[in-house]
């Protein structure tokens, strides 16, 4: 966050704090390891997003900055204070929780100041305290209503405004969206994140949905299996992922991985996807010295949907960097349109549980791509596919891992 | 079709009628005789109506006085109960209902205290008061444990606490005969102790109670007491459970989040929500303390409860103590009625499910 309104929020009273996890492993008594020596820090006022598929342990990291569950190894700090073993009270930490766990026989009022009144705030301070963070959630008219009176958008918001009335050092989130209809989620999502960035307050938010974590997140955290494989910016995941989980895990549809082949003819270079082959410029290679070791060996080869174009509608795309294909099912969304096919090489399995499986013969693999609205084609059709090769990734077969250098 | 579901319609209410008249006759014909003069009950054929009304069985069965006008206790009565209706009305509406309910409370125990000083009274006045306290503190220690107890065993999913709800499942399902002479021996061994080893006749200050100079178990209202949580205890701990088990424990997380210690959390959060349970389960430890018989009869022989004291009246084979069998048989039971009609909404909330859910 930028110095001068880091300032300005200290001015106001806003705790900015970064936190800072160093190694913190969580085992449970049977053994089962949920988290392996995470390590993040969040810098003051930053909003972090940890994403993962479902059973990565990300609730379980949450819960343990929350002082829900005993850290088993590791430190966390708050600014300078050691938190591991203090209690959740003492914590100054708000959490949004993925039920909400509202106070059923509470007014929204009661439920918002219910945190203000166990640090024995005077009614008169609390009321007025409780006030604004209604007037920011724009919940003024149903101060008076129990939870079983509202809507979920709005349980949502009471939500918020327990956390928000006690000016915590951090926010945390439970995948506080996931109980919402898509269209709701959409708002709520813009929402949250703009009155983060108005509070300034520090937040760790944790969802599964990569989409969430891409659009409201400073910084977004990927984990899988207990194990953090990437935090960077939004479009720093989405453009170099460091390994094929993240690759395949950020981005909607899916980036499409294959095994192929690459190998140099006759001072040309080639990539061999299945049956057809793809010409790769020199300048791919010239930028990652270190894919000339895996000249003639199979690499794992990743392509975003959007690289990939109908050749009807761009004509002036070099004839060697196309693939051929027939339109399995096409998807029409209005201002794009996504069309299947195959292509006859090995696929790549990511990880991801929450995935589909790849269904047949595993030497044919689905690819999705992302045309322009102006393709005209047609289930069935036998069309030809412009590759973007100088978007192409290229990740190890064996350790997954990206080949940049 | 329109014709069989109006058959089927009739035969429903037809047989709620028959099952209505069922439960509700014997209350009829006990109130009856309990107004009837000797000489109508006794009638070889029944009088069923236009007969001259009175109230000397429930002089006789309550009062040790021959020439008192009932309507005045019956005012004294009245007095009282629309006294606490008023303060229980307003309790419900106010945001502090504490001291309300607990004015109505104080009024029945001043009113309760004065009636002796009012009128001369029988021993059954005693046993009125036995089974008021052997209720009270029954609900109080049964409700306070339950509530403990069902909340751990709800929250803990370990195997020892799987044990203890079905050993405690187990002992509820034996018959109340199977204990009752257990805990006379018991309660024998430990009086015969206290008398030989000469602590019963110790003078302790708290227990100094007048007219009790040893300290015994035996023939007094704790043992009842005593005997009642145990085999009660079961039951609220399971109810309780159940209950418990129907809130999230994210609530309790965001109390602890919001500031609270786990006590603050269960106290300020948990036990708010677990009203209709609370009631609910106070109820059935109520109408299980106020009917005990078995318990009493055999662990108080002269420290009684109601129930005993009425089935003293019907071993005699004379007409006078049916009636006064039948007064104090409806006396006893228009309060527990009165109770249940005013809770009956959280007796069945109590019982349906998802009463809790947030």
């Amino acid at each position: 966050m930028d110095p001068t309104r880091v300032a300005g929020l200290r001015r106001r009273g806003v705790k900015m704090s970064t936190v800072t996890l160093d190694k913190i492993t969580k085992i449970y008594p049977n053994g089962f390891q949920a988290i392996t020596e995470l390590s993040l820090t969040l810098e003051e006022g930053e909003f972090l997003v940890l994403v993962g598929p479902s059973g990565c342990g990300k609730s379980t990291a949450l819960r343990m900055i929350a002082g829900l569950e005993d850290i088993s190894s590791g430190d966390l700090y708050v600014g300078d204070r050691w938190l591991n073993d203090v209690q959740p009270k003492d914590r100054d930490i708000a959490m949004v929780f993925q039920s909400y766990a509202l106070y059923p026989q509470m007014t929204v009022a009661e439920n918002i100041g219910f945190p203000l009144k166990l640090r024995k705030i005077s009614r008169k301070e609390r009321q007025e305290q409780v006030w604004q963070a209604a007037e920011i959630l724009e919940l003024t008219e149903q101060l008076d209503k129990k939870p079983a009176q509202l809507s979920g958008g709005q349980r949502q918001r009471v939500a918020m405004g327990r956390a928000i009335v006690r000016r915590p050092a951090l926010f945390l989130m439970d995948e506080p969206l996931s109980n919402l209809d898509a269209k709701l989620r959409v708002q709520m999502r813009a929402d949250i994140a703009g009155i983060q960035r108005e509070l300034g307050v520090t937040t760790f938010y944790v969802t599964h949905d990569q989409v969430e974590a891409m659009t409201m997140g400073d910084r977004v955290a990927v984990i899988k299996d207990g194990i953090l494989q990437q935090a960077a910016a939004p479009e720093a995941l989405y453009d170099n992922p460091d390994n094929v989980f993240v690759a395949a895990f950020i981005g909607s549809p899916s980036m499409n991985l294959y095994e192929a082949t690459l190998s140099e003819v006759g001072g040309h270079y080639q990539l061999q996807l299945g049956d057809q082959s793809l010409a790769v410029p020199e300048q791919i290679l010239a930028s990652r010295p270190a894919l000339r070791d895996y000249l003639d060996q199979p690499v794992v080869v990743g392509i975003r949907p959007e690289d990939l174009e109908d050749a009807a509608v761009a004509s002036d795309h070099p004839n060697d960097q196309r693939l051929d294909a027939e339109v399995a099912v096409r998807e029409a969304l209005g201002a794009e349109t996504l069309v299947h096919f195959s292509i006859a090489a090995p696929s790549v399995d990511s990880g991801d549980p929450d995935a589909l499986d790849e269904l047949g013969d595993e030497d044919v693999s689905r690819c999705t791509a992302r045309f322009s609205a102006a393709t005209r084609t047609r289930v069935g059709d036998r069309i030809r596919v412009n590759v973007s090769t100088e978007k192409l990734h290229f990740f190890d077969r064996r350790t997954h891992l990206a080949i940049r250098t | 079709m329109r014709r069989s579901s109006t058959l089927s319609r009739i035969g429903l209410h037809a047989t709620m009628l028959v099952l209505v008249v069922w439960s509700i006759l014997p209350f009829i014909w006990t109130f009856q005789t309990s107004i009837k003069f000797t000489r109508d009950v006794a009638a070889k054929k029944p009088v069923l109506w236009g007969y001259e009304t009175t109230a000397n069985a429930y002089r006789a069965f309550w009062l040790d006085e021959d020439d008192i006008n009932m309507w005045s206790v019956l005012v004294y009565i009245l007095v009282v109960a629309v006294i606490c209706l008023i303060l229980g009305q307003i309790g419900r509406r106010v945001r502090h209902s504490w001291p309300w309910f607990t004015a109505a409370v104080g009024v029945i125990f001043v009113a309760l205290w004065r009636f002796p000083k009012v009128w001369e009274v029988n021993d059954e006045y005693d046993f009125l008061v036995n089974s008021i306290v052997v209720t009270v503190l029954t609900m109080l220690i049964s409700l306070s444990i339950g509530l403990l107890a069902g909340y751990g065993l709800a929250r803990y999913t370990g195997i020892s606490g799987a044990v203890i709800l079905i050993v405690a499942l187990g002992f509820r399902a034996l018959p109340r005969t199977a204990f009752v002479l257990p805990y006379f021996f018991g309660a024998k061994e430990i009086d015969d102790w206290l008398a030989s080893s000469g602590v019963g006749s110790w003078d302790f200050p708290l227990i100094d109670f007048p007219g009790i100079d040893t300290l015994q178990i035996l023939d007094t209202r704790l043992a009842i007491v005593l005997a009642l949580v145990a085999v009660n205890q079961p039951f609220t701990i399971w109810m309780f459970r159940s209950f418990f088990i129907e809130v999230p424990k994210e609530i309790e997380e965001a109390a602890m989040m919001d500031g609270a210690t786990r006590l603050q959390a269960f106290r300020r959060v948990i036990i708010p929500m677990m009203w209709p349970a609370i009631i609910a389960t106070g109820l059935f430890t109520m109408l299980l303390a106020y009917n005990e018989y078995l318990f009493v009869r055999v662990l108080a022989p002269t420290e009684w409860t109601l129930p005993v004291a009425i089935v003293s009246l019907t071993g005699g084979e004379s007409s006078r103590t049916i009636t006064e069998a039948a007064a104090a048989s409806v006396s006893i039971t228009l309060p527990i009625v009165v109770v249940i009609i005013l809770f009956q909404k959280h007796l069945v909330k109590g019982l349906g499910a998802g009463a809790v859910k947030g």
